[in-house]
């Protein structure tokens, strides 16, 4: 009896050991870089519009501490602090904020700077439909919120309910979508072309062009669209451009043009791209024949 | 035909913040060759251009008994040729094209170059030898030959007076006897020359002589009087010594033997020269 | 036959092979495009084709040559009026004037109804335009007039920095238009119609017809400050006339196709190493040079990955840089005709 109690004692300690190990996790960001956590982050400082989003749509709204100056959904962050842009953010600020995880973009430099100053940064930007999921559930695993998979399943039965809003006839509409007037196209493998296939309609711009082109003006007015898409910012008068007066959606005035509120869902790859597919498909049902 | 070509009355000019002429009075004969000599810094280059209505002045300038300032412009560049130092950067002009430039105060405006006034640049190239090269480009020139061209623009002008800055800088010693029978024969027709030179046996070639110090004219006399030469020694305190050679005068600067003193003023007989 | 007269003679041969040149682009530019070829060929047939020819090709071919023809000159001016064969149009700081402007008007659309109304009006190549003189009044200003060609350079620089600044700033503050800023500042034909050669052809003629008149002025001032002086030419009076001259050319230029580079820097060198002639004929050589010069990369821009476009900026520098990388290889090993 006196001696199975130190054995009792070893054992304990070792099941207790292993058990706080297997309390420690790790995930890589998009950079592959692999970040450790013993446990869920409880300040958060995001530097990224759809990183916030996502944040606050898993439910955490309430671990974010800082974001960046363009964060602006929902409307309980634009009362935080906010410490610069995403790509020119503030060093200090951040730090003075004392944060456990900063979330930012891959293209953004500062890691390096802030990984070095002791803070732990993941770098995940979402550019697609998918990138928008794995996103959401890395995030969820970071923050352990159980059920992502749910969260997702909801946004993704709203996007498919937006696409059996629309009736047969507008499967057919031909659309283009403007994303500034240089003039940049958002074609088939954006996150917009994407949208807009899950709504049933066809993209002037196809796959073989990449997600954002710069087109020939010509190549609109040869492809005719029915309908044309543009954000307020980049609405700089499409009729009087050569040519284009010809363009079906230009003759029956079927333009589209998005408040920049608007603009921010749509354009954004986020967890409002259900909200962004409902405006795309208000916009199709307004301009239907 | 008047007999002054130009005079000035109370000259003050600056350069930036600095006074550089000192209330100058000057007269120059017209038909006459008349030479500004003097130490580095005596405003020679600086009186040139108030004299030719290039620069800001305080006082009077008159150009063939008229006022300067009052003169039209063209008037005035058909009357008084310039010729400055180390301006020109036409290096793809051909030189037939930049002695017509000197054309310009005699052409209407816009209007193409007449035969007089091709004949003009005809005259004008063949009596500084650039005849041959007017088909070449300036950059295609040496320094020298740049130096013809130039002239050729100035004398190209046919006006009555022509002044003209350090005209013998980069010329080699045939071309700078050329340009002594140039100015020669100007003023042997009439007209009246004024130069600034360094080359002081080439300025008492001649006729008046006007020497400057520190910005005012301490002495203006013929070349031939022997006052003249006394002041241009004196001016460039005693560093030269002008002597007779022939019929000409010539400057010599004084060079003293390392062991012997400086010499004193007034004598000029402590420098080594050669046996007459 | 004289040195001179065989000047005379590659001076003509070259504005007539120029001419040439350009109709024969004219007709390239046209079969150019998204479509290509066949394109023309069924102008007759389709009207869809037609309108794509007419409308779209065609306006864009012959405002590449306008701009070019324009910048070509502005690059005349400026290496005559500053005596530096390094001038280029942009030197009083016309380009980021430009930019700013094409910066505020991107910035402040869907501001405001308002706004967005009267800048629809106004449009982007308004603001540039209205940015391009605005920099150049600046400069004026800030330099006190024309009198001193150093102060204006100083001037030129200084403004063309801030401005550029403030351009940048407007990036930063509002990335939505930072893509669409890119596109000017790298220059395209994209949007260029019939009102626009139109416009520019005209301000081509009055700027021309005015740089023709004051031509002898630059010839003088190659002589010298103090000789054109003194030759009675009315300095300050020509010097302000080709400031506005330069400015009004650069600035419609840069309204219609964006900030170009090069053209306005290499017309004149490709001009002067045929043709060694005064500025009367050398501003209306240039002009036709940086014409064609435009024409063959506005072609190039829109062939190369059609249907995209490349911006045409990034052709003429790249066409640019190259051939003044040759010229100072050739220089670096001068031939026998250059004396010391």
């Amino acid at each position: 009896m006196k001696k199975s109690c130190p054995r009792l004692l070893l054992c304990l300690a070792a099941v207790s050991c292993l058990a706080s190990a297997a309390q420690a996790w790790q995930i890589a960001d998009d950079r592959g870089v692999w970040v450790t956590f013993s446990q869920p982050p409880q300040r958060i400082v995001s530097l990224l519009p759809s990183l916030t989003e996502t944040v606050c749509e898993l439910g955490q709204c309430q671990r974010l501490v800082g974001v960046d100056r363009y964060s602006n959904f929902p409307d309980s962050v634009r009362n935080l602090p906010q410490v610069g842009g995403g790509l020119d953010p503030n060093i200090e600020a951040i730090v003075a904020l004392q944060p456990d995880l900063v979330l930012m973009a891959t293209s953004s430099r500062v890691a390096e700077q802030l990984h070095s100053l002791g803070l732990k940064v993941m770098a995940l930007e979402p550019k697609n439909h998918a990138d928008v999921r794995r996103i959401l559930e890395k995030i969820a695993q970071v923050l352990e919120v159980p059920d992502a998979q749910r969260v997702w399943r909801v946004i993704d039965a709203a996007v498919s309910a937006a696409a059996q809003s629309l009736p047969a006839s507008t499967k057919k509409t031909r659309v283009y979508f403007e994303v500034n007037g240089a003039p940049y196209a958002a074609g088939e493998s954006s996150f917009i072309g994407e949208t807009l296939t899950r709504l049933g309609v066809r993209n002037i711009v196809p796959v073989s062009l990449g997600p954002f082109p710069k087109i020939n003006p010509e190549f609109v007015v040869r492809a005719n669209p029915d309908v044309i898409m543009v954000g307020d910012r980049n609405y700089s008068g499409l009729q009087g451009r050569p040519g284009w007066a010809g363009i079906r959606a230009i003759k029956e005035r079927r333009v589209c043009v998005f408040t920049p509120a608007q603009s921010d869902v749509v354009v954004r790859p986020g967890p409002r791209m259900a909200q962004g597919a409902r405006i795309m498909a208000q916009c199709l049902l307004d301009q239907a024949l | 035909m008047p007999s002054i070509a130009v005079s000035a009355h109370a000259i003050s000019a600056s350069l930036g913040n600095i006074e550089v002429l000192h209330g100058i009075d000057l007269t120059l004969p017209a038909g006459c060759w008349t030479s500004i000599v003097g130490p580095n810094g005596a405003g020679k280059s600086t009186l040139l251009k108030v004299l030719a209505g290039l620069l800001p002045h305080t006082g009077t300038v008159t150009l063939l008994d008229q006022p300067l300032a009052t003169l039209p412009r063209r008037v005035r560049a058909r009357q008084l040729a310039w010729l400055g130092q180390n301006e020109a950067t036409g290096d793809d002009l051909t030189v037939w094209d930049i002695v017509m430039l000197g054309r310009l105060p005699h052409q209407l405006w816009l209007a193409a170059p007449s035969a007089a006034d091709s004949a003009a640049v005809a005259r004008a190239l063949r009596a500084t030898q650039a005849w041959d090269w007017r088909g070449r480009t300036l950059g295609q020139l040496s320094a020298g030959e740049r130096q013809c061209v130039l002239l050729a623009r100035a004398l190209a002008v046919q006006a009555q007076v022509l002044l003209m800055d350090e005209p013998l800088a980069n010329l080699d010693p045939p071309h700078q006897a050329d340009w002594l029978a140039v100015v020669q024969a100007l003023v042997s027709s009439g007209k009246t020359v004024v130069s600034v030179l360094h080359e002081i046996s080439f300025a008492l070639h001649a006729d008046q002589m006007v020497i400057m110090a520190q910005g005012r004219i301490t002495h203006q006399g013929a070349c031939a009087d022997p006052l003249t030469h006394r002041a241009l020694e004196q001016v460039f305190d005693q560093r030269i010594v002008i002597q007779a050679l022939g019929e000409q005068w010539v400057a010599l600067p004084c060079v003293v033997k390392a062991s012997q003193a400086p010499p004193s003023v007034g004598t000029g007989m402590d420098c080594l020269l050669p046996p007459p | 036959m004289t040195a001179m007269d065989r000047q005379q003679r590659m001076a003509s041969c070259l504005g007539v092979g120029l001419l040439l040149a350009s109709l024969v682009l004219l007709l390239l530019g046209a079969s150019v495009g998204s479509t290509g070829f066949e394109t023309v060929f069924k102008v007759w047939s389709d009207p869809l084709a037609q309108q794509i020819v007419w409308d779209i090709r065609l306006p864009r071919t012959v405002g590449a040559w306008s701009a070019g023809a324009l910048l070509g000159l502005a690059g005349a001016v400026a290496q005559g009026l500053f005596r530096n064969p390094l001038a280029d149009p942009y030197l009083l700081g016309s380009a980021s004037g430009a930019a700013l402007g094409v910066a505020l008007a991107l910035g402040f659309f869907g501001v405001s109804p308002l706004a967005t109304e009267w800048l629809v009006r106004l449009g982007l190549t308004g603001a540039a335009f209205a940015g391009a003189v605005g920099a150049v009044l600046l400069t004026l200003a800030l330099a006190k007039g024309v009198q001193h060609t150093l102060r204006l350079l100083l001037a030129g620089v200084i403004v063309g920095v801030v401005l550029g600044a403030f351009a940048s700033l407007a990036m930063l503050m509002v990335p939505e238009v930072t893509q669409a800023m890119q596109a000017f500042m790298l220059g395209s034909t994209s949007f260029v119609g019939w009102s626009a050669c139109a416009l520019m052809a005209g301000i081509w003629l009055v700027c021309m017809g005015l740089a023709w008149m004051l031509s002898h002025a630059l010839d003088g001032l190659s002589l010298g400050e103090a000789t054109a002086a003194s030759l009675g030419l009315p300095l300050p009076m020509m010097r302000v006339a080709l400031v506005a001259v330069l400015a009004l050319a650069t600035g419609a230029a840069v309204a219609q196709t964006g900030l170009i580079a090069f053209v306005g820097l290499a017309a004149p060198h490709l001009v002067r190493s045929v043709a060694k002639t005064t500025h009367g004929r050398l501003i209306f050589l240039s002009s036709l040079m940086g014409g064609v010069l435009l024409m063959a990369a506005d072609m190039l821009a829109r062939w190369l990955i059609a249907p995209q476009e490349l911006p045409v900026g990034v052709l003429t520098a790249v066409l640019g840089g190259g051939y003044l990388l040759w010229l100072m290889h050739r220089n670096s090993h001068p031939s026998a005709a250059q004396r010391s």
